[in-house]
């Protein structure tokens, strides 16, 4: 496994198969690369308005829906003010 | 000619027999290469060098009769490329005329 | 197993992975895996302004199978060997 060990207690970024953003806090994994996230949002992007972000708490993702887990520089991360960023939505995947 | 005779028994064979010559890829969501192949296995995983990739672009315009959808092409190169085995529909061989 | 040990001959050089939702990433290739799952260290989006979802992300962890593509450098592959690797990995399969 390329290992998600590193991004334990990490803020984390999730982009999942159907396009949504979820940033959370890493509370654990395991091998199949399930992951819980405390302290969660999802944050949806769009082209008319700046992105909302709607709180999930604690959150269980499977593993097969992770299309990236990315981690959150949170420096950066809270420099950008949100509600400024327009963009679409990230697309799903497509096999 | 005898397939058996130029050593072609099984599909992976053809395949083999292309390595560092120019094939000819279809991929799923509408896109095709061409490259010199230099690697593959069992999943289709490919690696082609001086790869040249065509998108064909379908736009169905909203309300036009079957069949008048405008085809855009978007063609790009790359040097050195992994190709993925789940996107690969074939591979074929260079022509030999 | 061919592929996966060519991923990791280019540890520490930098790729392009485009994966199939369109998202092109670049970034310096840290580790990979059997099931080809890759991790990038310092990476950067492509089309940045279409796609600023990852803008705070410095490193990431890539899904083998949502990958399309990946665009290697070319100064670091020798194919000689490669073709050489691949037509071995075929032979022995075609003994089992």
């Amino acid at each position: 496994m390329a290992g998600l060990q590193p991004y334990v207690d990490h803020r984390v970024l999730l982009i999942l198969q159907d396009g949504r953003a979820i940033v959370g806090t890493m509370a654990g994994y395991d091998q199949k690369s399930n992951v819980v996230l405390s302290d969660s949002k999802e944050r949806v992007y769009s082209i008319e308005e700046g992105v909302e972000e709607i709180p999930l708490g604690l959150y269980l993702v499977k593993g097969d829906q992770i299309v990236l887990i990315g981690e959150l520089d949170e420096a950066t991360d809270k420099a950008v003010d949100l509600s400024t960023i327009r963009a679409e939505p990230l697309p799903p995947i497509r096999y | 000619m005898d397939a058996s005779s130029n050593g072609i028994q099984e599909p992976f064979d053809l395949i083999r027999l292309s390595l560092s010559e120019r094939v000819f890829v279809k991929l799923r969501g509408d896109r095709e290469l061409t490259g010199v192949l230099h690697a593959y296995d069992g999943h289709m995983n490919l690696i082609l060098s001086d790869v040249e990739e065509t998108i064909m672009i379908v736009d169905h315009v909203e309300g036009a009769p079957e069949g008048h959808a405008t085809v855009n092409i978007a063609k790009r190169k790359m040097e050195m490329l992994f190709v993925r085995g789940d996107g690969v529909i074939l591979v074929s061989p260079p022509s030999r005329t | 197993m061919l592929i996966f040990s060519v991923f990791k001959t280019l540890t520490d050089q930098r790729v392009t992975v485009e994966l199939k939702n369109d998202l092109s990433i670049t970034g310096t290739l840290k580790s990979v895996d059997q099931f080809l799952n890759i991790r990038l260290d310092n990476i950067k989006v492509l089309d940045e302004a279409r796609h600023p979802h990852m803008m705070a992300v410095k490193n990431c962890f890539i899904r083998g199978s949502v990958v399309r593509y990946v665009q290697l450098p070319a100064e670091h592959v020798d194919t000689q060997l490669l073709e050489d690797a691949t037509r071995r990995e075929a032979a022995a399969q075609n003994k089992r």
